[in-house]
């Protein structure tokens, strides 16, 4: 007997509105269908009616927890354009902000992923110390979710000596933290029981579906933009990029911790060797007319922004295209087999951000049809839609 | 002289009657959750009363006040006689356990047979009840809680039956006199202890066999359709079982009301609030198993040890 089951787009295991709608077949997934379009909120368009400043404040919030890699990227195609050096400080800056957020991002991914499992102590733990590197961030920036530190030309707040001592203190018990979450997650029989195995994507699938990020790294693809094309501070420190070749949920699991041990590496180094100098430099507000495409390991995986310029202070077009949206496919494929109790783990571990993929495209399922609207055709097909349905 | 009637009044109504085990049901949710919540590194229930202490009744009468919603497409009269029916299968069993002396209110030889008979019949309501809220969430649910009925049942019964072998007989308030003649099961019976406790977290349907439930995979399972008056029951009986669980460990194992030192119902206390923290603390220490996991676990290795127990203690003729 087979039955269709929706998940979502309103479930207790999803934090953002997705729908998928699952055949199975005795608790087990036999087909899988994802529905995008609950949280699509048009960020491009608007994009196109701002003024360049402007958009890295709508950049910051295009996701709510790797905010800080959607404006490195938005400022780098920017900086590109420009034809502009960012001066060495900001760069080291920005790269530790970069890490930070990253470990901020594991930490939480931890916590959901434990909570999809039934483990409610783990997340509990995980997301108290998160609150650690949170508050590292809110020293540094004032703030603890959208820091609003990067600025096209550089960054706006300085890393000061006396932070320093406080962010290594902080670091150290991190790490002894995320050791202590490697001993729970190697050895805690149910967690093991609940990941090793499942949601399988082997190499040559992640390679073929474009997995980016720590999905793509825990089927043993060493996929990496800090690596394959340094950006910021990576170039001169020292890191390697961790991958595991169990391609299942514990993979993607030990990927992210070992990844807050790297990134507290970065940090340190980083703190160590930042060289003195100013931090920003004044740019124009005009661009001149040109295309550039950023990309920047977001914690989630490979973040790309592609800008179009055409020599006033606003884009012609500006393009996102977020992780989550490039492992949609490999999540599909992983979910195929899976059984129904899985689904809520094998989702969390893309870690999903789903306001960030969602993009304006509509799909007429009866004719195939695919067209683009904007805010206006929008309006016109509510009136009519209403008009027909109430005769008003 | 107080006539004997009125004593006996006093024993169904006040002590050790339904004023105690109500109190004593919504003491121990309080307890477990806020036990849990140490652990998990929070406050737990805090504001109302001191401590917290009265959060459990005034999460009841919330409920109570709440908007009581029965489905169009449900099977009406099943769903609605399923929160009543479980509350008071929930607290019946409660009378056959001593708690004053060696004698329960209600004692005869067999009991524990009616009150495993009635734990049985608490799951299946509960499968009754999910299958009845016709919900597609539900459905799963109810039938992940008849399959795992089927995985602990048996080893649970058999863990049950080790003390009346040890005793000779199969009533309870029987076997907690044994108790106090020879030495407490638990150690003579050390995995059966074990194998107990384990089958009454599976029945209680707490981490990590809160399967049935799964609030991150099938929406509350089972529960999802019950709103208003039926779910305050149904939680109700909920913190009855865990009394009832609680109070098994205690009689069956830990000698019940008797001590080293005197008889009482503080000792009785002491021991069922110890049995409430080792609940609490497995609740608070593990992932949730997958149902494949559980069946498999039960049979491969409960159910063995269960069976080994009763054949050790035939061999060491206690």
């Amino acid at each position: 007997m087979s039955c269709e089951i929706p998940f979502g787009p309103q479930h207790p295991a999803l934090e953002e509105p997705i729908n998928f709608m699952f055949k199975i077949e005795e608790e087990r997934v036999i087909d899988v269908k994802p529905r995008l379009g609950y949280v699509h909120r048009g960020i491009e368009k608007i994009a196109e009616s701002r003024n360049y400043q402007q958009l890295v404040y709508l950049s910051e919030r295009i996701c709510g927890i790797c905010s800080f890699a959607h404006t490195l990227c938005y400022s780098q195609a920017v900086e590109e354009l420009l034809g502009l050096e960012v001066p060495e400080r900001a760069k080291f800056i920005r790269t530790i902000l970069a890490e930070m957020e990253r470990i901020q991002n594991h930490y939480l991914w931890l916590g959901l992923t434990a909570k999809e499992m039934g483990f409610e102590t783990l997340f509990m733990y995980a997301w108290r110390d998160r609150e650690t590197i949170i508050e590292m961030l809110d020293m540094i920036s004032g703030k603890r979710v959208n820091y609003g530190v990067n600025t096209i030309g550089g960054v706006r707040r300085d890393i000061a000596e006396s932070m320093i001592e406080r962010i290594e203190r902080s670091l150290e018990h991190l790490e002894k933290r995320a050791e202590y979450y490697t001993k729970v997650c190697t050895k805690d029989p149910s967690i093991l029981k609940r990941t090793v195995g499942v949601g399988i994507l082997r190499p040559r699938e992640a390679r073929a579906l474009c997995a980016v990020g720590p999905t793509a790294r825990a089927s043993g693809i060493a996929r990496d933009v800090r690596a394959d094309e340094p950006y910021a501070a990576y170039g001169e420190i020292p890191f390697k990029v961790v991958t595991y070749r169990g391609c299942d949920v514990a993979s993607r699991m030990y990927v992210r911790i070992d990844e807050i041990k790297e990134s507290i590496r970065i940090i340190r180094y980083a703190l160590k060797n930042m060289p003195e100098g100013p931090i920003r430099v004044k740019v124009p507000t005009r661009v001149p007319e040109g295309e550039a495409i950023s990309r920047v390991e977001a914690p989630r995986g490979e973040n790309l922004h592609f800008l179009k310029s055409n020599g006033t202070d606003k884009p012609e077009r500006w393009k996102i295209r977020a992780p989550t949206l490039a492992n949609l496919p490999s999540l599909c494929r992983m979910l195929i087999g899976v059984n129904l109790a899985d689904v809520p783990v094998v989702i969390a571990g893309i870690d999903p951000c789903i306001a960030c993929a969602e993009r304006v495209a509509l799909i007429d399922v009866k004719t195939k049809k695919r067209e683009i609207w904007d805010g206006k055709d929008l309006w016109r097909y509510a009136n009519e839609w209403y008009r027909r349905k109430y005769g008003f | 002289m107080v006539p004997e009637e009125i004593w006996i009044l006093i024993e169904i109504f006040l002590f050790p009657g339904f004023l105690f085990l109500f109190s004593l049901a919504f003491f121990t949710e309080w307890l477990d959750r806020k036990i849990v919540a140490k652990f998990q590194n929070r406050y737990g229930p805090l504001y109302v009363g001191p401590k917290g202490i009265l959060q459990p009744i005034a999460d009841f009468i919330k409920l109570l006040s709440k908007e009581d919603i029965t489905p169009r497409m449900a099977d009406k009269v099943p769903f609605r006689l399923i929160p009543i029916l479980l509350l008071t299968l929930a607290i019946t069993p409660l009378f056959c356990i001593p708690i004053m002396g060696s004698k329960a209110l209600i004692y005869f030889e067999g009991d524990l047979i009616v009150i495993m008979f009635i734990m049985s019949l608490i799951a299946l309501l509960v499968f009754i009840g999910g299958w009845a809220s016709t919900n597609l969430f539900g459905t799963i649910g109810s039938i992940r809680a008849g399959l795992q009925m089927f995985a602990y049942e048996i080893p649970m019964s058999l863990a049950m039956i080790g003390p009346a072998v040890s005793a000779g007989s199969l009533s309870v308030s029987k076997i907690v006199e044994w108790q106090i003649s020879g030495v407490w099961n638990i150690l003579i019976q050390p995995i059966g202890f074990a194998v107990l406790t384990v089958c009454l977290m599976a029945h209680l349907q707490r981490v990590p066999f809160d399967i049935p439930e799964a609030e991150s995979e099938i929406v509350g399972g089972w529960l999802v359709e019950f709103s208003g008056k039926k779910l305050a029951l149904i939680r109700l009986a909920n913190d009855f079982e865990l009394v009832l669980a609680s109070s098994l460990m205690v009689s069956l194992f830990l000698g019940g009301p008797y001590g080293p030192w005197y008889i009482s119902p503080v000792t009785y206390l002491a021991k069922f609030l110890l049995c409430v923290f080792i609940l609490s603390n497995l609740r608070a220490a593990f992932a949730r198993y997958r149902i494949d996991h559980l069946l498999a676990g039960a049979w491969k290795y409960l159910t063995p040890l269960a069976l080994l127990q009763i054949c050790l203690l035939k061999v060491w003729g206690i």
